[in-house]
């Protein structure tokens, strides 16, 4: 499976590069017309790791419009990914559910995989041209098997309005990143831009060196076998980032022990925190930012003083930042699924622009569609040059690989390695 | 009403039944929400007993597999895990129902379970590592709860939502031989919890029932419900402030209750929350759109819609019978009014050809008085006089009635001197008084102001009426007419006159008074019937009175009398004094005599028109004695020929006449310039006694006018102030002696009263054949009596004894004449008693008297 799946990203890869991006040149986004009778009755389980999903739920009230004897309901599953396996052909499985590209290659998915709809099925009429190209993954026959819903990426809220205060402009590269915090620095803010120090993929230190790194990945391609086999040496792709990393690090940019002081934790004290007012920037993932939403109402301050605030990506590279955009979860179908069809009816309903948009506008994740600006928040992203715009499957590296970067990181982050140490430690790092 | 006057009041009502309905739509509409929601809390506990049943039932059963291995430990033959699970694996009854059994001292909470994982058919290994479903999995089951439950998960073996109950268990180590805790976990599949809730779809469709610990997490999760936490839910969902927001936390753990919160899409829905029985932590929650509670208003409106098209289609067709019905009756009022019209022309019409041939009778009737010396025929002639002078009355009475019910009465002020208004009045009455033998007595201020402005007519009219009814209602005693004024406090120049007629006649019944007032009504008709009248005369004056700012006040005790009095407030003209009227008055009616011509004028010349014959024949014989020439006209244009040739020194012309009315003719007449008539006064005759005619003629250019029937003494004043002085001859009282002419022998007839006979017969020469006349057949006519009496001919007998009463007063034997009178009203009312006591002494005395006047034929002779 694993072998099965590096073949599919390779085949991905060179799809990507031949196909056109999700752009002008994709189909226009048609309204929905029903396959079905539209009293039609039937019920559907989505199943996914998440407490809540209003943004679905939302869709589900949409779909009512077309199917109003329809009866939608979402599902958290505990132990979602040990458990969906079973679910599936449990007693009472999804119609559908959730999956996400750290499946992609783990044998505990198979049977996961093996009980997955074919969505790319032209019988189906599932048009997913406007999602961007570089999202859709592919099994070995090129069967599209999950659905990009929602995407994140690694990057920084910016308070808007305390750069409007200070006069300053969101720094488009490292050097104005140094000089705007400095500017910050000297007008007062002690930590100009803060974050999570944890080890995570919403830590602070992977925020702001992973996409460089993985630009470099992709810039080396010929190099990512190696780093995922962590062979001798292979570690030192990683210097640019981790020399960047250091070098930010030791600037006035960031003050690494109040940040450990202040935000406990990686997802609500990041938030909480930024809600304060008096933090310029805060690295955050997509993922963070998708709860933002709910917690204004719950940050006394923010609600006293709100403010405008936007996602942009870290401008750790010379030239600017790098807008690496992963896949947060997909929806997949139960082709064992007592309403297959319904279940593809609703899957043709909801992968399109309006329904997509819709959803990651609720969810404040980053669309998988080309169009950015449904949601302001996220529209700085349409702004990176695509030559510095990507997908994590193009990188070609694997999760072990990875997490050995977000280790080294971690640790030279943290002053418990300096660079050459964790370039030579690559492959044996202590992981968190 | 106008029309859109009535619509509005409709709409009006319309608007108001509906506010009503809609206010009572509202008020049931409320009642049957709360008693709605007061079902849907029930239906909440009745729910909580239910799972709260079933979860006992479910502990039940799993207790029993922990008290079966417990036992065993217990008996020192402890199973081990395996065995453990065996036998619950066998004892379980429903398939889907499992069991887990975890090992509190793994750290991975790890176990076994009943059935292998649907993914690995091998794989009978269970991990909760990753499930947080336990607080402290070491006290789970411990508590003092009946049951202890976990929220509802996914049985990590099958994927299934599921809920587990709990129970400690002790078990063998195999490795250790050491016994061991474990928990043993029922694990049920939510979906049996749920089917045990079917029951509330039939009533509630939508119902979600949750189950939350106190901390508000999701125990059970409820679709709608969003977060995995329901104070958080409510949080996002509703604006509440904190101490709002803890006090729906707190009122949801203080015990049963409903509120309504706002759902993810911001409607209103309903909340009844109860503590879950035998979980005092767990919290059950039913969730129900209100919408679905709140009583269905689409009936309610379809009602008020009905109603409101209802009223409407109901307006309409009132509206359209209403329209049909005013139009028939704008038809009938047309109709009405034409009548009413044809009724006024028929009045009209009725008063002037009945008021003409009236003249003829009347007037000819005058000229048979004044000639005829037979006492029958002048008595006849009496009775016809009286007679005609009531037709006329009761003609006028229709005539000011039909005027005052057409509202077209108008009162009229003119001035007018009270002195002659008394005289006129007292005139009038006085003599009617005193041939019942009655009282006239006057109270007459002597401060009354001499000119006066008012309606004159209608005053004497008003007066007359109550003067004229007190005589005629009184048989004996007096009548007292009294007037009397006082200045009113806020105007100085105006009097106010108090009008009192006292009577001592038959009087008025408390309960009849009110009677008088009414048109046609008599009071006590049966008994009154020989007295003449229409029952109008106290109407109309009592409308008079009420159009000149008065009333009549009536005081009465019956059979003794009455008093009507009336008080009316005038402008004065003159504030002279009239003095002492009564004095005057005695002394104008000592100084009366019998008629006779009060001027005569030979040489004065006169021109009457009419169009009727016999009209100028009354006319030319009314004015015999006065030795006047007069010309007669037949018409209009035959008058003006005259007027053309002659010289008149006073112009009569009828106004109603064919062809050239009588304006038409004054107004060719007064255009002749070429005449030596033009200072001539043109007097209008008419029969059209309407008020406000005066008025009219004089407007039309007339000088003044009579009414017909003429009133013979009313032409010869109206002669008098008109014809030159020069040409009068005012005929003097002393001229006639008639005392002269009467045999001596006469003065000493205490039966005659010389001056009563000489008046009614005009002169002595008159009186004397009269009275030859009565004695010459007073035999005669005394036998015929005694012969119809003999015969007990009542009727005949009051006849006859009527002409006996009438024939000894116009000779002057008024007290012969009240003896027949009282015979005759005895024999009117079959009183033969007095017939029989009295007739002797009448025949008696009739003989006598005839006896003593037998002078006279001898005297002849």
């Amino acid at each position: 499976m694993k072998k099965n799946f590096r073949m599919v990203l390779a085949l991905s890869i060179a799809v990507m590069l031949l196909l056109p991006g999700c752009g002008s040149g994709k189909s226009a986004d048609k309204a929905f017309v029903p396959k079905y009778d539209k009293d039609t009755e039937f019920s559907l389980t989505v199943a996914g790791s998440y407490g809540n999903f209003e943004s679905l739920e939302a869709e589900f009230e949409r779909f009512y419009e077309y199917y109003p004897n329809a009866s939608l309901q979402y599902v958290t599953m505990d132990d979602y990914n040990n458990v969906i396996s079973s679910a599936l052909v449990g007693s009472e499985p999804p119609d559908i559910f959730t999956t996400n590209s750290a499946m992609i290659g783990n044998e505990k998915y198979d049977t996961m995989f093996e009980a997955c709809e074919v969505l790319s099925d032209s019988s189906l009429d599932i048009d997913y041209s406007c999602i961007r190209d570089s999202l859709i993954r592919t099994t070995d026959s090129g069967d599209v098997l999950m659905l990009p819903i929602f995407t994140t990426s690694y990057g920084m809220l910016v308070n808007m309005d305390i750069f409007e205060k200070e006069g300053l402009k969101v720094p488009t590269n490292y050097k104005e990143l140094v000089s705007v915090c400095e500017k910050l620095k000297s007008a007062g803010y002690e930590s100009p831009m803060m974050g999570a120090d944890k080890f995570s993929g919403s830590g602070l230190f992977n925020c702001f060196a992973y996409p460089m790194f993985a630009y470099n990945v992709i810039q080396n391609s010929d190099k990512v076998d190696a780093l995922n086999n962590f062979e001798p040496g292979s570690g030192e792709l990683m210097r640019p980032a981790l020399e960047r990393l250091d070098e930010f690090i030791k600037s006035d940019a960031i003050d690494i022990a109040k940040c450990q002081e202040e935000i406990t934790d990686e997802y609500d004290q990041v938030i909480m925190r930024f809600f304060e007012g008096d933090v310029p920037m805060m690295f955050a993932t997509g993922d963070v930012v998708s709860g933002t939403a709910k917690r204004e109402s719950k940050s006394d301050v923010f609600t006293a003083n709100p403010f405008k605030y936007r996602f942009f990506t870290v401008p750790a590279g010379d030239d600017g930042g790098y807008f690496i955009n992963s896949i947060s979860i997909c929806f997949s179908v139960n082709k064992n699924s007592g309403n297959l069809d319904m279940a593809n009816e609703f899957m043709r309903f909801l992968i399109t622009k309006k329904e997509l948009n819709n959803m990651a506008g609720l969810k404040r994740l980053i669309t998988p569609t080309d169009d950015f600006s449904s949601d302001e928040r996220y529209s700085a992203l349409a702004d990176v040059p695509d030559k510095r715009s990507f997908s994590d499957k193009e990188t070609g590296l694997l999760d072990p690989a990875v997490r050995q970067f977000r280790a080294a990181i971690y640790a030279v982050g943290n002053g418990k390695m300096t660079v050459d140490e964790a370039i030579a430690s690559y492959g044996n790092i202590p992981e968190e | 009403m106008k029309r859109s006057l009535i619509i509005t009041i409709n709409l009006l009502i319309m608007g108001f039944i509906l506010f009503f309905i809609i206010r009572y739509a509202n008020t049931m509409a409320k009642e049957s929400n709360r008693n709605g929601i007061i079902a849907f809390e029930k239906m909440t506990v009745t729910t909580n007993q239910i799972i709260a049943n079933y979860l006992e039932d479910e502990q039940h059963l799993c207790d029993i597999w922990a008290n079966y291995i417990n036992r065993s430990a217990e008996a020192g033959t402890p199973m081990t895990a395996e065995e453990a699970i065996s036998f619950v694996g066998k004892t379980r009854i429903f398939p889907e129902v499992v069991a887990h059994l975890i090992f509190l001292d793994s750290p991975e909470r790890t176990g076994i379970s009943t059935t292998a994982k649907v993914s690995a058919p091998d794989d009978y290994t269970v991990s909760y590592k990753n499930i947080n479903i336990f607080d402290n999995i070491d006290s789970e089951s411990s508590s003092g709860e009946v049951v202890h439950l976990t929220r509802a998960y996914t049985n990590p073996m099958n994927g299934v939502q599921s809920i587990a109950f709990l129970n400690h268990v002790t078990v063998l180590d195999k490795e250790s031989g050491m016994q061991k805790d474990g928990l043993l976990m029922r694990v049920v599949p939510l979906s049996r919890l749920e089917q045990k809730l079917v029951f509330l779809k039939g009533e509630y469709e939508n119902v979600e029932i949750s189950i939350v610990d106190k901390e508000g997490n999701y125990v059970v999760h409820g679709k709608s419900f969003k977060n995995s936490n329901f104070f958080e839910y409510f949080k996002s969902y509703n604006t509440t402030s904190s101490e709002e927001y803890g006090n729906v936390i707190n009122e949801i753990a203080g015990g049963t209750g409903t509120m309504t919160i706002k759902n993810y899409k911001g409607e209103d829905c309903v909340l009844s929350y109860t503590p879950l029985e035998t979980m005092t932590t767990w919290f059950l929650l039913a969730y129900i759109p209100a919408k679905d509670l709140v009583a269905n208003r689409s009936i309610d409106w379809l009602l008020l819609g009905i109603t409101s098209l209802g009223f409407i289609a109901l307006l309409i067709f009132n509206s359209t019978v209403m329209m049909t019905y005013n139009r028939k009756l704008s038809e009938a009022a047309q109709q009405a009014n034409q009548a009413n019209e044809a009724k006024s022309y028929f009045l009209s019409t009725m008063s002037h050809d009945i008021r003409t041939p009236m003249n003829a009778i009347l007037g000819l009737n005058e000229m048979v008085l004044r000639d005829s010396k037979d006492d029958s025929i002048r008595m006849y002639s009496e009775s016809i006089r009286s007679a005609g002078s009531t037709l006329l009355g009761i003609i006028n009475d229709i005539l000011d009635f039909s005027k005052i019910e057409a509202g077209k009465m108008e009162i009229i002020n003119v001035d007018y001197s009270v002195a002659s208004l008394l005289n006129d009045l007292v005139n009038m009455v006085q003599q009617k008084a005193e041939e019942k033998g009655l009282a006239f007595d006057l109270d007459i201020d002597r401060n009354i102001p001499t000119t006066l402005c008012g309606d004159e007519i209608r005053i004497k009219q008003v007066i007359t009426n109550i003067l004229s009814n007190a005589v005629k209602y009184t048989k004996e005693g007096s009548v007292t007419f009294s007037v009397h004024t006082h200045k009113p406090e806020d105007n100085p120049d105006r009097v106010i006159l108090r009008v009192s007629v006292a009577d001592t006649g038959i009087g008025i019944k408390p309960e009849d008074i009110d009677k008088l007032f009414v048109a046609f009504e008599r009071i006590e008709e049966k008994k009154n019937r020989n007295i003449e009248g229409t029952g109008l005369g106290m109407a109309i004056t009592q409308r008079f009175l009420d159009m000149m700012g008065s009333h009549l006040e009536v005081e009465s005790e019956y059979g003794k009398g009455s008093v009507f009095s009336f008080e009316l407030e005038q402008k004065v003209v003159k504030w002279d004094p009239i003095g002492d009227f009564e004095e005057a008055f005695r002394r104008s009616l000592n100084e009366r005599a019998n008629y006779r011509e009060k001027f005569t004028a030979p040489d004065a010349r006169v021109l009457v028109v009419d169009d009727t014959a016999i009209n100028l024949t009354v006319f030319v014989n009314l004015l015999k004695r006065t030795e006047l020439q007069i010309d007669t006209a037949g018409s209009g244009d035959e008058g003006i020929a005259l007027f053309t040739q002659n010289h008149y020194d006073v112009i009569f012309l009828d106004h109603m006449m064919p062809e050239k009315d009588g304006i038409e003719t004054l107004k060719e007449m007064k255009g002749i310039a070429d005449t030596s008539n033009r200072e001539t006064p043109i007097i209008c005759l008419t029969a059209n006694a309407i008020s406000g005619m005066r008025e009219m003629y004089t407007n039309a250019g007339f000088d003044d006018y009579l009414t017909k029937p003429i009133d013979a003494e009313r032409l010869e004043m109206t002669l008098l102030q008109y014809l030159p002085k020069d040409k009068v001859t005012v005929v003097s009282d002393n001229n006639t002696a008639p005392d002269q002419e009467l045999p001596d022998f006469l003065n000493s007839l205490t039966e005659l009263d010389l001056d009563s006979g000489l008046s009614y017969c005009g002169d002595a020469e008159d009186y004397i054949e009269t009275l030859k006349m009565y004695s010459g057949s007073a035999q005669k006519k005394a036998e015929e009596i005694e012969k119809y009496w003999a015969e007990k001919d009542i009727k005949n007998t009051t006849i006859k004894v009527h002409a006996l009463k009438s024939a000894s007063r116009s000779i002057g034997a008024l007290e012969l004449g009240e003896l027949a009178a009282r015979l005759e009203e005895a024999g009117k009312n079959g009183d033969l008693d007095t017939l029989d006591k009295e007739l002797e002494e009448l025949l008696s005395r009739y003989r006598q008297l005839a006896n003593d006047l037998e002078p006279l034929n001898k005297k002849e002779e």
